[in-house]
Parts: structure tokens; sequence; C-alpha cells
């Protein structure tokens, strides 16, 4: 509990720390103070325990399907780890506030700080190895913000980003890692991943498992060649730099390696990759951080370099370099800490940090240079710091690999290379160490800074002073202070196998280590009074730029994204067209390549000669439909032909239900066509190249060719169907001749309604898009000077009305019975009606003709579900059927079928929706007249 | 006989159906084929009242109903899209 | 169920809105307070419906519902289990978000908002409850006209030009759809799909190919749908410039697309179909890599918040399809858990995106410098968050959905594969929500912002947050109950039995 505590407590301080700000900048402060010093306490009250060896963990079960649980450990390392968080952050907390200006809004400041706080805790604490990969990303996401703190800055906003992208896609491997790993143990539990070490080293996936894990160590510990994203987040506030960049976050890269250092190590993978890592970092950096001008960046890249050494210890993986890996761990977080935040001192105080400008601030700094030199010292591994102690352990281990090696028994002369590694990287160490102090603090007094240089206030330095102060006891009296704490942290390190005692001492007599640290300290003060001749050679060099490098990796896959988006996707609806009809070509295909074709068994029906005519003219209408299509009055017209032909062939095969609503619609097609047509060239220009037609003929062709064997593979087979059923049923059940029409209004009338829903639907789709609209080719027919309404015209249609709509009523009532019903008396109703219009012209039917069309669908749609809840009256399921038998006097029996009022409803909104279209799409054309008119006039 | 006569009308309804797709192939103009598409609805009328009758059955009756309105009413609208182009004003 | 069952509730959440939608036509277009509140009404009844089959589904239970009392395989019939449950709460929780946040002045642009909000829910309600391979044509017919008006809904020509690709694509959808079931009625004789999968079972090797054709017709349509590469052009475009809660309504839309595939492919080609069983066990989840792909650099493409948002709709598809196309039990579980997530996070990101694009005035949701926003520390707190979510980095309902995905991969065929694709995905969109998030809140300019945002558009938000959060929160139990909701889709014959037992 106390550790979930310890976790929590600040993500539970997020909200507050923001929320004081409003009142005070104070209250802000403390209240960040006072959590952090609160998880101090919490933690403090588990040190004893922790320090005799035992190990806590307190698991809640989560999401078992994967195990994942919310799961805490408290062991020797958590521990150390949470004290850094903790207890650096509490100085962080305390440094911030004096440094942050009146500017910068401190609320969101100390809640990112927080957030990143609490991920962190998490991270170390995390006993689930899934949760460590949650709170790992966090650490990224907070740590982003962190860095973008100052967002006016570009520079920090690119180094906001490349931490993120590199340390976040360091989080997926890690995931990846932590997977594969539960997929070798089967479990994602650190006792149980932690006791299976040589059932991994032996795994098929050890090596993908390795890599994943060391990818997420060695980007978030910036280890070479990832560490490029480090000196970018210097743009971050200073506290944020000696937080983040030094003590916590860059620390949970090998955090992790520690971590899994009992069940992965052990392996020449393991020694090869991780030492060999670091040691190039090690040295590499070094040697960058000496010829860095601004303080951070020397800061940053010693940072990295320090973190090489860590990660070489790690991966040497001997008891002892295990334990000097995580000595050094401490050893730095305070020293590096402390550097941070004097050169945010100086920063803050002068203006600048950079060390061309700076120098001799000794005199106006007195504490500060005090400070920053202990930590200075500290930091090249001056002895009796406890950076020299550390230091010394790893140049022994180093040393000791040189003669013997577990790994490499044949290098000879090569294993020389880890002690010579180890001492450049130490002498470059030194090198830095003594500029860093020297230019700044040394040298005639600079005049020209941007401030008048001073030192802080005493809160701003009191966080350092408490951290040297350590540096210095650690180092002085190591065996009193650092012993035992460093033998309960660096047990869980190397698997509880430690040596019986530790005996930290700063003199070990004369060892190949101590002559290891006199030639890098000497040549290292060496080094610096060339160190701009070097620095010369070094600009010579061709540099290779990290951050560039990587920024336009990530220009060049944008761009490249972009590239391919175009080419595939290039707004072109034919070519999307084109895709969509090539595969579904395809996919039909696929079922021809996987089966072979299989023809139809069935009997089929001989053809008469006279039934072979409309075949013919089928096909040649078919065709000149197409032939004919950039003249789209004479295409309509072919159109119309196939329409008819149809219908017949309908008829023919004895389905006169399905002609009348074929011949019905096709005329509805025409009406609606030819007032599209009105508003449309009236030629369809050739607008593509040869190889594109040819290209849209094969798809066509393919398509066309592929429904076609499809049509006749259905056609050449029959099978039993529910048809069986309603042709069987449908006058016992649904009480009908027509089995056409009880299908639609009974079997399937739920169909049927949503069929008229998408009619009503359809109507105010016409209406919505044709809104203030204008016609895009106006004028495209030039209205002829004849007679608007010929005589004749308008008289015969009068008469025809009331005739038409009689059939309509006709053909609907016989519907459930013969031929006919709701759907088709509506279009000949509608049809009818059209004749008005065309007839009489829209003013005059419109007058005479003052129904809310909109509304009639509606109520045509609420008739049909009307029907379909009526029958709960009767207990019985959504349109269930029903007869009522009325008795009216001197009409006899009246069977009233529930099937009557659903025709009625799709009557009404077939009316309704069709007439409302056709009337819509002429007032669009009128509203085109009018404007004309308009246009003329002025 | 009077069978016969039937089929022979019907042949020669489908014979003149094909003439017309003919006139509407070949137009020259557009009013042409407009003419030939009404034709061969009033020849479709024909076929389906003759087909019913040698069927002896009246389950069509209605489509050639409704096809003599829906074709009356197709060849208007084209007719007054030639005379004014805009069909409903 | 042996005994027929009569509960009208089935129909509640089509017939509740369809009826509200034509009361909202009959209301006509003066009386704004009625419509609003036919809609509000609507929307809430039939999510109180979803609600309590939702809660009827959990012990597991297949619910049928024949319509017209017709004996099966005759008759249409409605059929509920866990997943179509699932399913029909999701479309009306989002449903009542998205409605909410049209509320606040998106309705006013014109009359018929409330009608086609309505219908869209009728229709996709009906095509997650439908058991009938015809009348999910129809659902499918509402819900695509719907979508086709509210596409240009509220005008302009960016409207138009989106809608009209979504219109023409979607419509050859729908005649291969018209084409597929055709041919499946033809060769197996029946359109319920519980009697389909049986009938499939037993087609001989003279019409396999047929049935295979129409079966891989289907699946073409399905994958139209539900915006699979090479099918998904359609969705960029009209998502992009759609009005935001029609955007985000249309972030359920892909997903009825993946319901269909998923139910047709377990169902009727899943296991011991005979020629069809497994028919895109090898297909599907390498178009969904493919898809993922696809969709992921379209989001780095994107010079538009609102262009990624719908390319990470189809990026999200490809992720749920790769649960869904290893075909077992762990990999449906996992999809479904993201696919709540992630249709309920594209629609937050939509609503988000307007809010964003209505406060930098000129520069709208173009990823360049803009400028500030009047109310950007709350956007951007809110934006970070959800993009958080969307991105799928933890703690969030997207990491977790994708780590159920990637579990569930792990041990199959596809393991290194998928593991790449998603976590190289996952990378990229983390990279674009980072330059994206940092351009439209860091990198600003002087010019004239936009109107600050009504209190009240938060509130939606808002709320689909809460709801992911809770999703990460009880993801245990939310995680279990989609196993179970797996295992049960898994369990065919019970599904058949429930279909072709009740009401014979």
């Amino acid at each position: 509990m106390t550790m979930l505590l310890i976790v929590l407590l600040p993500f539970l301080a997020i909200g507050p720390v923001w929320f004081a700000a409003r009142f005070s900048r104070n209250a802000s402060f403390y209240v960040a103070a006072t959590t952090t010093g609160l998880g101090l306490g919490l933690l403090a009250s588990l040190v004893p325990e922790v320090m005799a060896g035992n190990v806590f963990v307190d698991s809640w079960p989560w999401i078992e399907r994967i195990g994942l649980n919310i799961a805490f450990r408290m062991d020797g390392l958590a521990m150390l780890f949470c004290i850094l968080i903790l207890g650096i952050g509490l100085m962080v907390v305390i440094y911030a506030k004096f440094y942050l200006t009146e500017d910068d809004p401190i609320g969101p400041f100390y809640a990112m700080l927080m957030t990143f706080m609490g991920a962190m805790l998490g991270v170390v604490t995390s006993e689930n190895l899934l949760l460590l990969a949650m709170f790992w990303e966090l650490t990224s996401i907070s740590s982003f913000l962190l860095i973008g703190y100052w967002r006016h800055l570009p520079a920090a906003r690119q180094g906001a980003r490349l931490a993120l992208m590199i340390t976040g896609s360091g989080g997926l491997f890690l995931l990846a890692g932590v997977l594969l790993l539960q997929e070798i143990t089967g479990s994602l539990e650190l006792s149980v991943v932690l006791a299976s070490g040589p059932q991994i080293l032996d795994h098929d996936l050890y090596w993908a498992a390795l890599i994943c894990v060391l990818m997420g160590a060695f980007t978030k510990s910036a280890q070479f060649p990832f560490h490029f994203w480090l000196p970018n987040a210097m743009t971050a506030p200073t506290p944020v730099s000696a937080y983040l960049h030094s003590a916590t976050m860059v620390k949970a890269g090998v955090f992790l390696l520690a971590r899994l250092h009992p069940a992965m190590s052990g392996s020449p993978e393991w020694f090869f990759l991780v030492t060999g890592a670091g040691l190039t970092t090690l040295a590499f950096a070094a040697y960058v951080a000496l010829f860095k001008h601004d303080l951070k960046g020397l800061l940053a890249y010693s940072t990295i370099s320090h973190l090489g050494i860590i990660t070489a210890c790690l991966g040497m993986s001997t008891k002892w370099a295990t334990i000097a890996a995580v000595f050094h761990i401490m050893n730095h977080a305070a020293f590096k800490a402390s550097l941070f935040m004097s050169a945010g001192i100086v920063d803050h105080e002068c203006g600048t940090r950079d060390a061309r400008l700076l120098s001799g601030l000794r005199h106006s700094m007195p504490i500060t240079f005090g400070l920053a030199t202990l930590g200075a010292l500290a930091m090249g591994g001056a002895p009796f710091f406890n950076g020299f102690l550390s230091k010394e352990m790893f140049f022994k281990e180093a040393y000791t690999l040189s003669q013997a090696h577990p790994y490499w028994p044949d290098a000879e002369y090569w294993a020389w290379i880890f002690p010579v590694v180890a001492t450049v990287g130490g002498l470059f160490s030194v090198a830095y160490s003594v500029r860093f102090i020297h230019d700044v603090f040394f040298g005639p007094e600079a005049h020209d800074l941007p401030k008048h240089p001073h030192d802080p206030p005493f809160g701003m330095w009191l966080p350092v002073a408490i951290l040297v102060a350590v540096c210095v006891v650690v180092g002085v009296v190591p065996m009193y202070t650092a012993e035992s704490f460093l033998y309960a942290t660096a047990s869980p390190v190397t698997g509880y196998d430690m040596p019986e005692a530790l005996h930290l001492h700063w003199w070990h007599g004369l060892v190949p280590e101590l002559y290891m640290t006199l030639v890098a300290i000497a040549a290292g003060i060496g080094v610096y009074t060339q160190w701009k001749k070097i620095a010369a050679i070094g600009d010579k060099l061709p540099t290779i730029v990290g951050k560039d490098f990587f920024e336009s990796f990530i220009e060049m896959l944008i761009e490249g994204a972009r590239a391919l988006d175009r080419l595939v996707d290039n707004q072109s609806l034919q070519r999307y067209m084109a895709y969509t009809i090539s595969f579904a070509t395809l996919a039909g295909f696929m079922a021809y390549i996987e089966e072979g074709w299989q023809s139809g068994t069935g009997v089929q029906t001989p053809a008469s000669l006279v039934s072979l005519v409309p075949v013919i003219l089928l096909i040649a209408g078919a065709f000149m439909t197409d032939f004919f299509q950039r003249k789209r009055l004479v295409s309509l017209i072919f159109m119309s032909v196939v329409g008819l032909i149809v219908s017949l062939m309908f008829i023919y095969f004895s389905a006169p239900d399905l002609g009348l609503t074929q011949i019905s619609v096709e005329v509805v097609t025409v009406l609606l066509l030819l007032l599209a047509l009105f508003v449309l060239p009236q030629w369809n220009p050739v607008e593509s190249g040869w190889l594109r037609r040819s290209r849209d003929i094969l798809v066509a062709a393919s398509a066309g060719i592929g429904v076609g064997a499809l049509a006749w593979g259905v056609m050449t087979r029959q099978q039993q169907t529910i048809a069986d059923y309603y042709l069987a049923e449908s006058l016992p059940k649904g009480g009908g001749t027509n089995v056409v029409n009880v299908i639609l209004v009974d079997f399937r009338g739920f169909d049927t309604m949503g069929e008229v829903s998408v009619l009503a639907l359809a109507s105010v789709g016409i209406i919505v898009m044709l809104t203030g609209k204008k016609p895009l080719y106006p004028n495209q027919v030039m209205p002829f000077p004849e007679e608007r309404f010929p005589l004749m015209l308008t008289s015969v249609t009068r008469v025809l009305v009331p005739t038409a709509l009689l059939v309509a009523f006709y053909i609907f009532m016989r519907g459930h019975n013969l031929p006919g019903g709701g759907f088709i008396a509506g279009l000949v109703a509608v049809v009818a009606l059209a004749m008005q219009f065309v007839a009489s012209g829209l003013d005059w039917t419109k007058g005479r003709f003052k129904l809310d069309l909109v509304r009639l669908s509606a109520i045509g749609v609420l008739l049909a579900v009307g029907t379909g809840l009526a029958a709960f009256v009767w207990g019985r399921p959504f349109l269930t059927s029903g007869m009522l038998h009325l008795h009216p006097p001197g009409i006899g029996e009246v069977h009233i079928a529930s099937a009557m009022a659903f025709d009625t409803g799709v009557f009404l909104v077939v009316v309704g929706s069709l007439v409302l279209i056709i009337r819509r799409l002429s007032r669009y054309q009128q509203t085109m007249e009018v404007q004309d008119k308009a246009g003329g006039n002025e | 006989m009077l069978e016969w006569a039937n089929i022979i009308a019907i042949v020669m309804m489908t014979l003149s159906l094909l003439m017309n797709m003919w006139r509407m192939a070949a137009g020259p103009r557009t009013l042409d084929r407009v003419v030939a598409l009404d034709t061969m609805y009033i020849n479709a009328i024909a076929l389906i009242i003759l087909f019913e009758i040698y069927l002896d059955s009246v389950l069509y009756f209605e489509a050639a109903l409704l096809i003599a309105m829906m074709g009356f009413v197709g060849t208007v609208a084209l007719s007054k899209y030639f005379l004014r182009g805009d069909i409903i004003e | 169920m042996t005994e027929p069952v009569f509960y009208h509730w089935m129909v509640a959440p089509v017939v509740i809105p369809l009826v509200a939608a034509m009361c909202c036509l009959l209301a006509g277009k003066s009386l704004l307070s009625v419509r609003r509140l036919l809609g509000l009404g609507g929307i809430t009844a039939s999510l109180a419906a979803a609600i309590y089959m939702f809660v009827m589904a959990w012990d597991g239970t297949i619910f049928t519902y024949g319509l017209g009392e017709w004996p099966m395989p005759y008759g249409i019939v409605f059929v509920l289990d866990r997943l179509s449950a699932t399913m029909v709460l999701l479309t009306n929780v989002l449903a009542l978000f998205a409605y909410l946040y049209g509320l606040s002045g998106d309705d006013e642009e014109g009359a018929f908002f409330h009608f086609l909000f309505l219908m869209q829910i009728t229709g996709i309600n009906g095509a997650f409850l439908t058991g009938d391979m015809f009348n999910l044509f129809v659902f499918f017919e509402i819900l695509l006209l719907t979508a086709y008006v509210l596409a240009v809904y509220g005008g302009g020509a960016d409207r138009l030009k989106g809608g009209m690709r979504y219109v023409f694509l979607n419509l050859i959808g729908s005649a291969l759809f018209l084409i597929g079931v055709g041919v499946l009625y033809g060769i197996t004789g029946t359109l319920n799909m519980a009697d389909m999968a049986v009938k499939a079972a037993q087609v001989g090797p003279g019409d396999a190919m047929m049935l295979k054709a129409g079966a891989f017709l289907m699946m073409v349509v399905f994958s139209m749908k539900a915006a699979i590469f090479p099918l998904y052009f359609w969705l960029p475009k009209a998502y992009a410039s759609v009005t935001a809660p029609v955007a985000a309504i249309y972030a359920i839309m892909t997903k009825v697309g993946v319901y269909a595939l998923i139910r047709t492919t377990i169902l009727i080609f899943g296991d011991d179909r005979g020629f069809v069983t497994g028919l895109l066990d090898d297909y599907l989840l390498p178009l969904a890599l493919l898809t993922l792909v696809m969709g992921t650099i379209g989001v780095a493409a994107a010079r538009s918040l609102r262009l990624m948002v719908a390319y990470m709709v189809i990026a999200s598809v490809g992720t749920i399809l790769v649960g869904v196309g290893l075909y077992t039990p762990d990999g449906l579980s996992g999809s479904l858990y993201y696919m709540v997530h992630s249709t309920l996070i594209s629609a937050g990101l939509f609503l988000l995106a307007d809010m964003i694009l209505n406060e930098r005035g000129g520069s709208k949701d173009r990823l360049e410098p803009g400028p500030v926003m009047p109310n950007i520390v709350l956007l951007g707190m809110t934006f970070m968050i959800a993009m958080i979510i969307a991105a799928g980095l933890p703690p969030m309902s997207g990491f977790l959905g994708k780590v159920f995905i990637l579990s569930a991969a792990a041990d199959t065929r596809w393991h290194e594969l998928a593991w790449i694709v998603m976590l190289t995905g996952s990378f990229f969109t983390l990279v674009a929500a980072a330059r994206a998030g940092s351009m439209l809140f860091w990198k600003t300019n002087t010019a004239p912002a936009g109107e600050r945002t009504r209190a009240q558009r938060y509130l939606p938000v808002a709320g689909i947050l809460l709801v992911l959060l809770l999703w990460v929160g009880f993801a245990g139990p939310i995680s279990e109950h989609m196993d179970r909701t797996a295992a049960q889709a898994f369990e065919t014959s019970n599904y058949i039995q429930a279909v072709m037992g009740g009401g014979q």
C-alpha cells in the first residue's frame, strides 16, 4: 500500500499544484514540495526493512488476461532510485521556484514535474514489466512537455519532439521486448522473470528480446548512436535538465539494464552489445563534451559519457563491475544535478551560459564558484570525491577484463581496448571538468555580460550545497556512509550474489586503477591546456550531427509518406473507381483461381426464335447506350429501350409485377434524367487519353464479364430456396395470391419498411443537396421559342390525370392478389402528376396540388411502421400481419388486412418522395432562369 | 386458323421491333430516334396483348396498359425537351 | 432458445429513432425546439433500449426476434448476442455525444439535421441487429443514404466534393452487395445468415466456385465499408470535410463494415463451412496490415488536423482487423476492446478538431503556424490527452488495446510481421501527433484568432474522454467481457441453434 501511495502521490498532486498556482506561486510551490517531502517520508518508512534485505511486492489484479497487474516491488534498486527521484526532486522543486521568472507559469510547470515524478517512480517500482513499459512511455510524454516548456523557442519545440521521438520509439521497443519476455517466461512479473535467467538465455527469442530491451534502454539513456536527443533537450529550463537529464529520466535506461541484469546478462551477446555501446559512448561523448561552449551542452555530453560508464559496467557484468555501476548511478546523480544547477545559476545571473563569454566569475559569485568547483572535482573523478570511488572500481574492472576474458579468450592485445578506452574517457572527463571551472570562474573578469552577475538567493544555492555535501561526505568517508547502502542497493542487480563485504576505500595501494587515474588526470589537464588546438583539428574532421541526421530522416519519411500518398491517392474519382472495381473483379476471380469454373447442371429452357429477338434488342440497346455515350440524350433514349425490353422479358418469363415496376421506374428515371440533363452539357467531351481509356475499357469489360459469368452460373443452377415456402404459404398465411406482393408487404415487410424510409430519405437528400446551389452549367440547352404549354398537350393530360389515378387505385387494390400493389400504384400516380408538371407547368400544378410532400412521405413511413407496431396490441412481434373482419351494414363482409395499411404507407411514400424530387429538380432549373433574367436586366 | 394468325402477328411485331431498333441506331436525327422509341412502345403493347391471347391469360393486360401510359409520358417528356429544353417549367 | 421469444424491445433501437425521425419531418422547418426534443428523446430512448439489451445479453443468452412472426429461415430475424449488443450500445453512446455537440449550433445550418441524424442511428442499429443478409443490405442503404446527405450537410464546395466521392464509391459497393447477395442466395437458397451458414457447409464441389465468388464479393463490400486497403479512398476527404457531429457519428460507420466482416467470416465463412471454411484466413490480416501502413502514411502526410484524424480512422481499422484476422478468440477480444476505444476517440478528435478549427480563425485546422487560440490551455490539455489515447500511448485505452492484439498475435504465424508493422505504425502516429500538437499549440503567430468555444461544446468531448478513462480503469472486467463476447461469436453452433431452433 505504501508503495502504491508513493507512486500515486505525485499524480494526485497534479491538479492541486496547477490549481494552487491560481492563488500564488508560493502556494503551488508548497503543494509540490509537500508532496515530494511526503513521498520521501513514506519512503523512509520502508528504508530500514529494505536495507535489511527484504523485498516488498504488492499486487492488485488489473487485466488478468494479459497478465497485467498493478504490482509494485520495493527492493534495494527501487529504493535507490526512489531516493534519487524524490530527493533530487525536492531539490529541483525548491530550485525551480527561484529559477523560474514571474512570466513563466509555475502551475503547469509543477504539474508536469509531478507527472514526470510519478511516472518515474512508477518505472522504478513496477513489479509488472508491462506496467513498467507503461510508466516508461509516460516519462517520455511528460519529458516532452517539460522540454517544450518554453514553447516560444523553436529549439525547445524541436528538442522536445526529438526527445519524444527517440525515447518514445525506444518505449515501443521496450514494449515488444517485455511482451517477448512474457512469451519466454510466461509471466510479466519481475519475480518470475528474474528467476528464469537460464530459461531466457536459452530461448530462441532471446536475441529479439535482448535487442528490444536494449533499444529501450539505450534510447532512454542516450547511448551512442541514440545520444543526440539529450544535448538538444538542453533547451529545457535548467531545473528540468538537472532533474530529468542528470538524475532521473536518463537513468531509467541504465535502471532497466540493472533491473533485468540478473535475467538477461551472462551471454556474449549481452556483453558485447552493452559493453560496446557503453565504451563507445563514454569515450566519444567525453571527447565531444570538451568542445561544447554551452555549459549545459558540456554537461549534457558529460552525462552521456557517464551513462556510458554505467552501461559499460553493467555490460561487463562481473560482480564488482555491477556494484560499480550502481555506485556510479548514485554518485553521478548527486554531482551532475548539482552541476546542472550551478550552470543554471550562472545562466540565471549572467544571462548567458556560453563558456566563451563567461570569465572570472569567482569574484562576483564566490558561493557558486565554490560549489561548482567541488561538483566538478567529483565529476572529474578527483580523489576524496565520490566520483573517484566508482570510477576506480570501473577502471579496476576494465583492467581485469584485459587480463582474462570470459567471452573473448583469444583477444590477446585487443583486450587492452577496455582499460585504454576507459582511461581515454577519464582523461577527457578531467579535461572538460577543468574547462568548466577554469573558463567560467577564472581568468579576467568579464564585463560585457547581459546581466550583472552576483550570487543567487539562499534558496537557489541551498540544493546545490546539499548535493555537493553528499558528494564530499561519500568521497571522504565511504565506509561509514555508503557501504551498507550500496550493499543493499546493488544486491538485486547482481541477483543477490554479492561479495561478503564491500570495503569502500579511496586508497587501495599502488594498483593499476590508480595509475590509470593518475594518467587520466595528468593527461586531462594537459589536454585542457591544448584544447583549442585539438578543437581546431576536430573541426576539420567531418562531423555527423545526429540531430540533423535524424531530423532529415524524419523529414524524409514525411515527404516520402506524402509522395506515396500522392502516388496512390491523386484525388481522382475515376482512379478510385478503377481501384474499387478492379479489386472486386479480382476478388471474384480468386474464386475461379481457387476452385476453377463449374457450370451449372440445371435444365435449360429451350428458346424460341421469337424470344431471341428481344435478347438481340437488349444487347443492341445496351451496346448503343455505350456507343452514343458522348451524346447524352441519345444515350438516354437507348437506355429507355433497354428498360422496355427488360420489362418485356420479365413479362415473358411470367413476372408481370416486375415488368410493371420496371416500366414505371424506367419512365420516372427518364423524367429525372431529362430534368438533370437540362443543366448538364449535352455533349460529353473526350477528356482522357487513350491509355486511360484502354484501362477503363479493360476494367469495365472484365467486371462485366465477371458479373455475366456469375449471373450465368446462378441461373444455370436450380437450388432449393426459401421461395418455395413463399409460393406455398402466400395464400394460406399471407392472405394473397400475388406472391410478389405478399413478400413485399408481409414475408419481408420489414425490408420494404426500410426501403420506403430510404425513399423518404432520398427526397430529403435532394432538398438538402440542392439548397442554395446554382447549376454549374447554365444554359446548356437554349429554350426554343416554341409555345411553352401546347394546347393539345395540356387538354389531353388534364383528362389523363383522373384516369391515371383511377388506374393507380385499381392497381393498388388488386395488388394483394394480382399484379400490382402500393409501389407500382404509387409510381403510376407519380407519373400522372409529373405529366401535369410537364404539360401545364410547375406553378399551375403546384397551385392545384397543395400537399406538403415531405410530410406526406413521413406519414407514409409512419403508417407502415404503425402497422408494425399495431401487432404489439395483440402481443405479436413487430409487423405480424393480421386480418380484420368487419360486417358493415349493407355491404357484407369486408376483410381489411393489415397489409393493406402497410401498402398504403408505401404508396404515400412513393408519391410524396418522387413528386417532391421531380418538383425540387425543376425548381432548381428555375432558380437559374430567374438568375438569367436578373442578369439580363442589369 | 386464329392461332396461326396470332403467331404470324407475333412474328411480324417482333420483326418490327427489330426495325424500330434499326431506325433508332441509324437516326440520323435525334428526333427520328424519339419517334422510333415511341413506335417501339406501341409495338411492345401489341406484342404483349398478342402474347396474352396466345397464352389465353388475363395477367398481362395491366402491363400493356401501363406501357401505353408510360410510353406516352416518356415520349411527351422527350418531345417537351426538344421543344423547350426544360421539361417542367 | 428453443421457445419463440417475443421481446419487443429488440426492435426498439430501430423503431424508436425511425419514428422520431419521421416526426421530425412532420414537425417541419420552423419548430427547432420540437425537433431538438424529438432528437434527444429518440436517442435517449434508443440508448436506454441499448443498455437494457446489453444487460440482457450479458449472461450469454442469444435472443432472436422474428419480424412478422414468420418461421425461420423464411422471415427476417433480429439477433442479439453479446457482440451485437456491444455494438448497439456503442453506437447509441456515441450518437448521444455527437448529437449533443450538434445541438450547440450545427443543427441550425439546415432544417433536416435531426431527421438525418436519427435515420443514421436507425440504419446503424439495424445493421448491427439484423440476422438476415438482405435486411443487412436494406440497413446499409439507410445508413449510407443518410451518410451521403450528411456528407454535404452544411454546404460548401469541399463537402460536395468529398461527398460525391463518398456517394459514387459506395454506390459501387451497394451494387456489389446486391450481386453478392444474389449469388449467395442463388447457391444457398436462403438469406438468413444462420441458415446460410448451415447451407454453405453443405454446398457440393459443383457449386464451390459460385459460392466462393459470392462470398468474396460480400467480403469486398464489407471491406469497403470498413475502409480497407485498397478500398478506403472514399473516406479521408469525406470525413475531413463534413460537419463535426457528422464526422463523429461517421466514426462508427467503418465499424459497421468491420462488424459485418467479423460476423460473416466467423459465422458463415468460418470453421467447418465446406468450401468456404476460413474464407479470409489468409487474406484479411495482410490486407489489415497494409491498411495500417497506408493509414499511418496518411496520418504522417496529412496537412490538416481533420484529414489526419480521418487517416487515423483508417489506421485504426487496420489495427482492429489485425486482431480479427488472427481468427482466434483472443485476437477478436482485443480487437473489440480496441474498436470501442478507436470509435470513441476518433469521434472525440473530430469534435475537438472542430473546436480548434473555430478558435484558429483563418488558419482553420491546417497544420501550420496559426494564431493563439483564446482557449489554448484547456484545448491543448484536451488535445494532448485525446492524442495520447488515440496514438496508443500508455496508460490509455489505445495502448491496452494494442497490447491485447499484440499479445494475441504472439505465437501465431503472423507474429513478427504484425508486431513490426503495428509498432512502427505506433511510432509514426506518435511522430505525427507530436508534430501536429506542437504546430497547433506551440508554433503560434499573431494572426487574429477565432471565437472562443462555448462551454457546452466541451461537454460531449469531456464525456467521451471520461468514458475512455473508464475504459482503461475497468479494463480488467471489460476485457473479460470481450473475451466472453469473442468466445460467443466463435460458438457459431449456439447462434445457429438460437436462430433456427426458435420459431419453427
